[in-house]
């Protein structure tokens, strides 16, 4: 990764054009941005302000977790880019173009070669090590929200640790369904601290966070927070003790490409005028082809 | 394989751009010209300088033909090729009465000190469509441009011909008062003089949110989408939330603005250039309970370009903020609306990424749904 340079009116004036003339954000924005990680990185779960930049990406299609990438990116890293777990939807090839582009990184599809993987809404199914760093999209950092709207109030709320009302919410939740229904993003205690959106990652990712080997950073863009969960923290799905957290499940899915069923798989409905059932297959797509032993690579 | 439309790789994308650039640049009619844009689509041009909050007329047109006209992508090309610059320094504050007047007027009183400037408007023409003919019209306005090249050469020190944007006249160039310095002459405004925001707030360097100072407020509403300002306006007026209550416009200017820089070297002030900008300052009328009900506030609204609904629209939401802002410092709901929501990329951005696939998402909210109905069968004797 490259080193946290600082860099003087001097130096800009003298070589405008230092480093690639493709730059999407020029060093000072790097440095504020790193800034913002080491922030989160110090106070696990909170949601640290940073002055985000336009991306050439619009705003709510990853520009957080781009400039996360961007800001930790060098020309000796590496670089994996998933959206729904799959490295060849058109936005994580798009993000990927961009990435590499810019940066000089190689790019991979293999989690092991990765020093840095971006993703939308997954975590790889492969395991990801303590070198590694996984940098998340985030469209709604805050996760209290959908029991206050006033920005200040959601402040204190933060501050004092006064999660009650998300506790109420919950409960509420059980007694007006049965179950929790709360799908992706499931909130989740961080260092016994604060609360956090696991933004939306499906509920089967959340366990991969707890006392996870690797750094997790997210990157919400438009609304200008990153957050972190450094590697080694608890991260607890908040829920009660008679009421088990509770992973995506249909009994007898299983993956009709590779034949997982231990993987997230995700639904292909038939055609309503079909007598076919439902076909499952998994959403990591790397890892689905692994499975198959094809090492085939293609785009 | 799912869903095959978000999927294909590199070439699919590469051929999607092909698409959009050969149906944009290999058109039959004549290429639409930069200069084109800059001189006969101003107020598009002007708009896309505000939103992107870059002063470049050049730019903003080669960004609104390479967005085909749309004025929220434009400021996106904008916006990304501003965030690729190091900022090298930040403008001395001017002083608005330094402008060189382009257009003003003022409602609230019928001889106000200063001119009622009309300039550049289509305010009091008839909104009829003109269906002449395309190389009649084209004709004729080249004929009135040629006689007018010829009245200027022979009238070019003639005072007082205010008839187009006042380029033959010294008319904008003399300082004029405000009608908020008539009324502050009349004790009729309150003294809103602060000090609690010294420095205007970079809101492209920080992360602002509520409760923020008047100055980020202010930058946020002078970058907003227009049409978002416009609504948030109208919104207070007519809709559910109600904050507006009975403004009058003070002073509503279209005019040039000088920038100036500290000389990194010598300290001194150099003049950089001029932006154009639209400025209005907006009078209240305070009749709350806890206000001061003998006297006026004012709103301040101030946008790049002619842009008079964005500016108006801001005058209004600033005084109703600041009016609205709660005893106890917490920040008002229409703040965090102005702070939060009417950002062109922000909102916009948003709204497009419901195209990007879900279906992770949506796989877990189905799961979540034959939950409930499972808990619902086994509830049932």
């Amino acid at each position: 990764m490259t080193a946290l340079d600082s860099v003087s009116l001097d130096d800009l004036l003298d070589a405008p054009s230092s480093g690639s003339s493709e730059d999407i954000l020029d060093e000072h924005a790097k440095k504020a941005l790193r800034g913002a990680i080491l922030t989160a990185v110090c106070v696990p779960g909170y949601q640290v302000p940073f002055g985000a930049r336009e991306m050439p990406v619009a705003r709510g299609w990853g520009s957080g977790g781009l400039q996360i990438t961007l800001a930790i990116t060098g020309d000796d890293d590496t670089v994996k880019v998933i959206d729904q777990g799959d490295d060849e939807g058109v936005n994580a090839v798009n993000l990927r173009r961009l990435i590499c582009s810019t940066t000089g990184a190689e790019e991979t599809t293999e989690v092991d070669e990765a020093t840095v993987i971006q993703t939308r809404h997954r975590i790889p199914e492969d395991p990801i090590g303590v070198e590694q760093t996984l940098g998340l999209q985030v469209p709604v950092p805050e996760p209290l929200r959908g029991v206050e709207r006033n920005m200040v109030e959601l402040a204190r709320m933060h501050a004092e640790a006064d999660y009650a009302r998300m506790w109420v919410s919950l409960y509420e939740d059980i007694v007006r369904n049965g179950v929790i229904t709360k799908s992706t993003g499931y909130p989740c205690l961080v260092g016994g601290r604060y609360v956090i959106a696991t933004t939306p990652i499906p509920r089967w990712d959340v366990p991969r966070l707890d006392h996870a080997p690797f750094l997790s950073l997210f990157g919400a863009g438009r609304e200008r927070r990153i957050y972190a969960v450094p590697p080694d923290t608890d991260v607890e799905p908040l829920t009660f003790e008679d009421v088990p957290f509770e992973v995506e499940h249909t009994d007898g899915a299983t993956c009709s490409t590779c034949g997982a069923t231990d993987a997230y798989l995700v639904e292909i409905p038939p055609l309503p005028t079909s007598a076919d059932i439902t076909r499952w297959v998994c959403s990591d797509a790397a890892w689905c082809r692994r499975q198959r032993g094809d090492e085939e690579v293609t785009s | 394989m799912g869903y095959a439309a978000a999927r294909g790789g590199r070439d699919a994308i590469t051929a999607a751009e092909q698409l959009v650039r050969d149906e944009r640049e290999s058109s039959s009619s004549p290429w639409l010209g930069i200069d084109q844009l800059i001189d006969r689509q101003r107020l598009a041009v002007d708009r896309v300088m505000g939103e992107g909050g870059l002063w470049d007329p050049h730019l903003a047109g080669r960004a609104l033909q390479q967005a085909e006209g749309d004025s929220i992508e434009a400021a996106h090309l904008l916006r990304s090729y501003r965030a690729t610059l190091p900022r090298f320094a930040y403008t001395e504050a001017t002083d608005v009465d330094d402008a060189r007047l382009l257009r003003r007027i003022v409602p609230a009183y019928r001889n106000p000190p200063g001119p009622q400037l009309l300039g550049r408007t289509t305010d009091y023409t008839g909104r009829l469509l003109d269906r002449a003919d395309d190389d009649d019209w084209r004709e004729s306005a080249e004929k009135r441009a040629a006689e007018r090249d010829v009245l200027r050469s022979d009238a070019a020190a003639q005072p007082g011909g205010a008839d187009d944007e006042a380029d033959d006249t010294k008319l904008g160039e003399r300082r004029f008062g405000r009608l908020l310095d008539v009324l502050r002459g009349l004790d009729l405004v309150v003294d809103r003089r602060r000090t609690d925001d010294p420095e205007p707030v970079d809101i492209t360097r920080t992360a602002t949110r509520p409760p923020a100072a008047r100055s980020a407020r202010l930058a946020v509403m002078a970058r907003a989408e227009t049409g978002a300002l416009v609504n948030l306006w109208y919104r207070n007026v007519l809709g559910p939330d109600g904050y507006i209550h009975e403004v009058t416009l003070g002073e509503v200017r279209h005019a040039e603005l000088p920038v100036r820089i500290t000389h990194p070297h010598t300290g001194g002030t150099v003049e950089i250039g001029s932006v154009r900008v639209t400025e209005v300052e907006a009078i209240e009328d305070l009749d709350g309970a806890d206000e001061d009900r003998e006297r006026f506030d004012v709103g301040y609204g101030l946008c790049f370009g002619h842009n008079e609904k964005k500016a108006i629209a801001m005058a209004n939401l600033d005084i109703a903020c600041e009016r609205d802002r709660p005893i106890d410092g917490r920040a008002s709901e229409l703040e965090q609306s102005i702070l939060m929501t009417t950002d062109g990329l922000d909102a916009s951005g948003f709204l497009e990424h419901l195209k990007l696939p879900h279906y992770v998402t949506f796989r877990s909210m189905v799961d979540r749904k034959l939950a409930v109905r499972a808990a619902a069968g086994s509830d049932e004797p």
